[in-house]
């Protein structure tokens, strides 16, 4: 485990000068004496020296870098903070250090769009800092959040305690600018930002630096939770914190943070300078932290204090101040520094496990440390099933330090074997590389591998991490023969008959269509066109998980109804409503007005299976809600449109079904005053489920007349317990100044579905990327395309309006197309040029039969 | 290497550190700079090297990077695993030292302060020179580079210590109560005159002496006291920083006193630390009794008595020696919001050091400058009347940089405001 590599070749003179001459002198750092600080990162386990440092001062001078480094043939890595608990950041054999510290800048901070644009030597913190003041804050927040960079950050996907509600920072980056290892700046943007296509941003987040360096970061903001509410319980065992935990869920809170620490680490904290007050015969401690809209926070925690004193608790600790909170709080966040002080050495290993095998695997680490004689202390973000084991030790104690490593890999077994991961936040980087065949199938490492290869030919870019040196071998492609073209579709049974037919098509240079024509259009010739209409049904559900795993076919609507009898769902309204079919809306990377409250399905896709062009059947991802294990191929699923292949099943993080469900539905003569309106109401920053402007004629709400409908609605739906829907109603309708027709429970549902079938539907049928903070001039555009006959729906927090027109003749399709434009100049938004990263495609389908390769564009 | 050893038994609290990174971001030359080496954790990295036998106490990564380190101890506060960095940084630049002797200018100062008869003509030197009025003329007109540069930063740095007018509101108002005459006594205290302090900042010690006096503290003189010795600890000079420690222990614990008041927070960081230090029971006992005299008045459940108003808009700058090392941080708040009508202003990123750190300035041009400059343009967003702050080299520093901007906002001591407050009350 402690590896040292003494020998660094040292960098040629001319190169030097080179990189002097970039970044300047003062900037490039040689000396071996004074390269030693950077042999290690979080975790001191290794240590690589570098050969240089350099700290360019702006991404101009950072690109010139990277391309002599590659025109030498010189590896090199990117480093933050070097809070790394991975020793992703480390220099092995000798590479060249780019430092982001002076990339320190936050380019833009845009309110009324919540959205920030930062350098990515900017600090997780100083944002929330500098957006605080107008009532913003960006959500993930990593433990070591006062040091770490949001350019690590976006390398590892770092999590929070704040993540089991908020999600990981996946969810909140929209666009990046990304040196490529040969030096080339490519800029990469969301759905947000009118992308169509692979989800590019979602394979560079937790790319752990090995597929460039981020220079530009564009992150989403949340608005501030109005009010908070902390609850401390003692337990006398780790079971009864766990099922605490448990029964929290199933009351159907989704609190912000739900942590433990166990008797070590109270031991410990307790023990240190750092002693917070809690018991020290206690067994675990847990703590519980709701927000959200004041108003519904007391009844939330007095059912959370009730699951807590029916599991068991000794005693109960409610937060009165926020000097409390953070007395509450500080076991927790102590713990590692507390560790520091009791033990010469730590050991931190991140494993995430389905939660309700927690306390199984609890019991199980337990049993381990006592076989190995050994000082485990467990801190874990229970509620994601994200375990922290801490085992302490001294370094200089050969025997000891035997044994903790002997004990370390028993405890990713165990995690493993019941349907866990490796690493849950922290990364690979060159600690966990040994474990990665345990947890990825031979050919998900083959695809993790070439997509590597694609981006970095010459493995300059953070070599030695992530993946093993050596990969397993790969099974056999199938070798069956092809069946007859323009037989209409075929619809897929499993993974083996999909992957026949891909490798088939593939072998005789076939193309293939996936799914309806609508989706992708058709290819010239004679192609195969396939369809996952036939993998329709749950396949598991764990109800105290919340998780499930659907066959791509299965139509939204049947999902919800399998759900409903565990009062779970999945948020989820896109266009053509309950009809439209999970792998749909993952390979189309459709969303409805739901993601304005609850994020996109790609927020919550934990896993799929991808039969890929060539017929290779990917397992990605897996059961647990975090996991970093390797290269994030599963997000670049979500929008290919079938460009990687077949998406034979998913497994989704469920929700609890919400108490309240109610509509409220304004409908007002002017269309801008409604969209003005509607900006009010997204101004007072009340987490509502879905905020919209609508126009023309949809389900059930046109004239019976015949006539088209003037002006438009604004529709928002509300979800949380009865005080919180309230008080958000309360809010809106003082913004709005008038009230509105109020829809509750089945009705406001039956609402939403009525319009969402109507989505979607129409012969020119498509979705415009605008601002938010545009709302009245996207409007006024959209009014007219209403006026031809047209619906459309655009969210007003976030921006985005989805447009529908039956066009009458020719004439109406050129006016229609003339107004698609006058609404995106209205929206403000320039989708950004293509990135050059066909290679990356080529790995799925290097006989180029796909839509991907084949279509010209992903419009 | 007898001194080696000395680190080498530090190993302990050298292994608190979990390499967390924590402290990065609060240490000014890393914000300066962007190199680690010139971070805390990459500061203790070295020393850790050092004691492993993989770095030479005289190569220039460990010379330059512990040179660099203001010794302001912003990480202390920040830090997870509550690693003693200003314990570390004193030992490891006594190592520093005797590797390579320093350049003159360095070992100038201390040599200066250690030998009362040099300091009083220094001093006495520098407040002929600041009575001319000639620093604050050609403070803000020299060039702020080279040489001239580190003129103009003297220039400015005396100019900073003369007493200064407090031009606010009406003087006439006179409070129609006088106060208690005698208030009840609370205890007897004796005060570190400091060199600097006596030499330089006599006004600062007189209105000490007041507001103790009209909170009811009996001021005790103490005449065999002497320099406290901090320059030389944090120049890594620790035997002659002991030897002086010695004689402030001796002279204190004779003295008999309650408390012993330090007005300038080096000074008072160090009287607390002589127990350490001098590793002997007595020292202990002395730096228990230590206090700021912000705690002794506004600390510790006490509250300052009233005076009359001061309609001043206030920015408090926490001296990183009070702030990091002593840990009062609330205190100084306290006494200064005791005064009627007087406004305070945050200053943004009050806790970072102003780059005063001794003469750090002097030795570091360039980086203290930039140091500096970070602190006014900081100080200038807040548009207050005034700086308070509880340390003469920290008044000097902010002064000098304010002067440089062409600023004429005064700095001054926060009980030179409550001692007007009385003074306008009539109590003195
Ligand atoms: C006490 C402590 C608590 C922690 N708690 C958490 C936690 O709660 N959740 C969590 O997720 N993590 C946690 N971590 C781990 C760590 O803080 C995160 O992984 C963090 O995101 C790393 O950021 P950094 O700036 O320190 O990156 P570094 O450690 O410097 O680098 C990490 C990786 O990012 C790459 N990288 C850095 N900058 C760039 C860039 N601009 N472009 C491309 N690649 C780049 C590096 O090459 C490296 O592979 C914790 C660490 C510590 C020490
Ligand atoms: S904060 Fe403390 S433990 Fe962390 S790196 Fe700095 S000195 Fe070490
Ligand atoms: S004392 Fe100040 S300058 Fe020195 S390492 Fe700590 S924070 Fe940095």
């Amino acid at each position: 485990m402690s590896t040292t590599l003494p020998l660094v070749p040292s960098l040629p003179l001319a190169l030097r000068g080179k990189l002097a001459d970039v970044v300047g002198d003062d900037h490039l750092i040689t000396d071996p004496d004074r390269l030693l600080v950077y042999e290690s990162d979080g975790l001191t386990q290794y240590r690589f020296s570098p050969s240089a440092v350099i700290l360019p001062g702006s991404a101009a001078e950072l690109q010139e870098a990277v391309r002599i480094l590659h025109l030498e043939g010189r590896a090199f890595v990117a480093r933050g903070a070097g809070t790394g608990l991975s020793g992703g950041a480390l220099a092995t054999g000798g590479a060249v250090v780019i430092g982001t510290a002076r990339l320190n800048r936050i380019l833009e901070v845009d309110p009324a769009n919540r959205l920030a644009r930062v350098e990515p030597g900017v600090v997780n913190t100083e944002l929330t800092r500098v957006t605080r003041p107008h009532g913003l804050i960006y959500a993930p927040d990593p433990s070591s959040q006062s040091a770490c960079t949001l350019g690590g950050n976006v390398a590892e996907n770092s999590g929070g305690p704040h993540c089991l509600k908020y999600g990981v920072t996946s969810r909140y980056v929209q666009a990046l600018t990304v040196i490529l290892p040969d030096g080339r700046s490519a800029r990469l943007e969301g759905a947000s930002r009118g992308w169509r296509g692979p989800d590019w941003i979602g394979l560079f987040v937790g790319s752990e630096g090995c597929f460039g360096v981020v220079t530009e970061i564009e992150v989403g903001l949340i608005p501030e939770p109005a009010g908070v509410r902390t609850l401390l319980g003692i337990f006398d065992s780790l079971e009864g914190a766990g099922r605490a935990v448990t029964a929290i869920i199933s009351s159907g809170i989704l609190p912000a943070a739900l942590e433990i620490v166990d008797q070590e680490t109270i031991r410990a904290v307790e023990a240190s300078v750092f002693a917070a007050g809690y018991p020290t015969d206690a067994g675990a401690a847990l703590v519980v932290e709701l927000d959200g809209v004041e108003e519904g926070l007391d009844a939330e925690l007095e059912l959370a204090a009730t699951c807590v004193r029916d599991e068991g608790a000794s005693e109960v600790r409610i937060a009165q101040s926020d000097e409390e909170r953070t007395a509450l709080w500080a076991g927790r966040k102590r713990a590692f520094g507390a560790m520091g002080r009791i033990a010469p050495d730590l050991l931190v290993q991140d494993a995430t496990v389905p939660r309700s095998r927690l306390p199984a695997v609890l019991r199980r680490i337990g049993e381990i440390g006592d076989r190995y004689d050994l000082t485990i202390a467990n801190v874990f973000h229970a509620g994601d099933g994200n375990l922290h084991p801490n085992l302490l030790f001294d370094r200089n104690d050969a025997e000891e330090l035997a044994r903790v490593e002997a004990a370390s890999r028993e405890i990713m077994e165990v995690c493993i074997e019941v349907g866990g991961t490796i690493t849950g936040e922290h990364g690979v980087g060159i600690d966990k590389r040994g474990y990665m065949e345990r947890v990825l199938s031979p050919e998900v490492l083959h695809a993790m591998s070439e997509v590597r290869s694609a981006l970095d030919p010459f493995g300059l870019c953070n070599p030695g991490k992530v993946l093993p040196d050596e990969l397993p071998a790969r099974a056999e492609l199938p070798n069956e023969p092809l069946p007859a073209l323009d037989a209409g579709p075929i619809e897929v049974e499993s993974d083996r008959h999909a992957a026949a037919l891909l490798a088939a098509a593939s072998r005789e240079g076939v193309s293939v269509v996936i799914g309806g024509a609508r989706s992708s259009g058709a290819p010239p010739g004679p192609h195969l066109r396939l369809s996952a209409r036939g993998l329709r049904g749950v396949i598991d559900h764990s109800p105290p998980d919340l998780t499930v795993t659907v066959g791509a076919g299965t139509p939204v609507g049947e999902l919800q109804e399998a759900l409903l009898a565990s009062t779970q769902w999945f948020p989820l309204d896109p266009p053509g409503g309950g009809a439209t079919t999970i792998g749909q809306v993952l390979a189309g990377g459709l969303d409805g007005p739901l993601c304005t409250g609850y994020g996109r399905l790609r927020d919550h896709l934990l896993g799929a299976t991808l039969v890929t062009g060539e017929g290779r059947v990917l397992e990605l991802g897996g059961r647990v809600v975090k996991n970093v294990a390797g290269f994030d191929l599963l997000r670049l699923t979500v929008g290919s449109r079938g460009a990687l292949g077949l998406i034979t099943r998913l497994t989704l993080r469920l929700f609890p079904l919400p108490a309240v469900d109610r509509t409220l539905v304004w409908t007002i003569e002017d269309p801008l005053e409604a969209a003005r309106i509607g900006m009010r109401m997204a101004a007072t920053g009340s987490p509502v489920a879905a905020l919209e402007w609508i126009a023309g004629e949809f389900g059930g709400e046109s004239p019976s007349d015949g006539r088209l409908p003037v002006g438009a609605l604004v529709a928002a739906r509300l979800h949380g317990n009865r005080p919180s829907v309230e008080a958000m109603a309360r809010t809106l309708e003082a913004a709005a100044g008038v009230g509105p027709r109020v829809l509750e429970g089945e009705e406001s549902a039956g609402w939403w579905e009525r319009r969402a079938r109507r989505e979607g539907t129409g012969a020119v049928s498509t979705v415009v990327s605008t601002l938010a903070s545009r709302a009245e001039s996207v409007a006024e555009a959209t009014h007219r395309w209403v006026d031809l006959g047209g619906r459309a729906s655009l969210h007003l927090v976030g921006g985005g309006v989805r447009l529908d027109l039956d066009p009458a003749g020719e004439r109406a399709v050129d006016r229609a197309r003339a107004l698609l434009d006058e609404v995106a100049r209205a929206g403000g938004v320039t989708p950004a040029p293509s990135p050059e990263l066909s290679g990356v495609l080529g790995v799925f389908d290097p006989a180029g039969i796909l839509p991907g390769r084949w279509r010209e564009s992903w419009s | 290497m007898e001194l080696r050893a000395a680190l080498e038994e530090q190993k302990d609290r050298l292994g608190h550190c979990v390499h967390c990174g924590f402290c990065l971001p609060v240490c000014p030359t890393y914000i300066q700079l962007g190199d680690e080496a010139d971070s805390p954790r990459g500061r203790l990295h070295l020393m850790r090297a050092v004691v492993e036998g993989r770095l030479e106490p005289e190569s220039d990564a460990y010379q330059l990077h512990l040179d660099r380190c203001l010794g302001c101890r912003a990480c202390e506060t920040v830090c997870p695993s509550g690693v003693e960095y200003g314990f570390l940084l004193e030992r490891a630049r006594a190592l520093a030292v005797e590797a390579r002797r320093p350049p003159l200018p360095v070992r100038l100062l201390p040599a200066l302060m250690a030998r009362d008869g040099a300091r009083s003509v220094a001093l006495g030197m520098g407040r002929v020179i600041r009575g001319t009025g000639i620093p604050e003329t050609m403070a803000g007109r020299l060039p702020t580079t080279g040489l001239w540069g580190r003129v103009g930063l003297a220039m400015g740095m005396l100019a900073s210590s003369r007493p200064s007018r407090l031009d606010a509101g009406s003087d006439a108002g006179k409070a129609k109560t006088r106060p208690r005459n005698d208030p009840p006594s609370r205890g007897r205290v004796a005060m570190l005159t400091g060199c600097v302090q006596s030499g330089l900042f006599a006004h600062v010690n007189r209105a000490t002496r007041t507001v103790l006096e009209a909170n009811g503290w009996e001021v005790v003189e103490v005449t065999g006291q002497g320099c406290c010795g901090a320059l030389h600890a944090h120049s890594g000079r620790l035997d002659q920083a002991r030897e002086l420690a010695r004689v402030n222990v001796s002279a204190f614990t004779a003295a008999g006193v309650d408390h012993v008041i330090s007005n300038a927070a080096g000074c008072g960081a160090l009287l607390r630390e002589s127990g350490e230090l001098l590793e002997d029971e007595a020292a202990e006992a002395m730096a228990k009794s230590v206090r700021d005299i912000s705690e002794l008045l506004a600390g510790e459940g006490r509250e300052p008595v009233r005076g009359a108003p001061l309609p001043l808009k206030v920015a408090y700058d926490p001296p990183c020696h009070l702030h990091h090392a002593q840990r009062v941080t609330t205190s100084p708040l306290r006494l200064l919001e005791s005064i009627p009508e007087l406004e305070l202003v945050p200053i943004p990123g009050a806790e970072e050091c102003c780059g005063g750190a001794g003469i750090y300035g002097i030795t570091h041009q360039d980086l203290g400058g930039r140091v500096g400059r970070r602190k006014t343009d900081a100080i200038l967003t807040t548009g207050c009347d005034v700086v308070a702050t509880g340390n003469p080299g920290c008044q000097m520093q902010i002064g000098a940089g304010l002067l440089a901007a062409g600023e004429r906002i005064r700095v001054v001591h926060p009980v030179e405001l409550l001692a007007e407050s009385y003074r306008r009350a009539g109590w003195s």
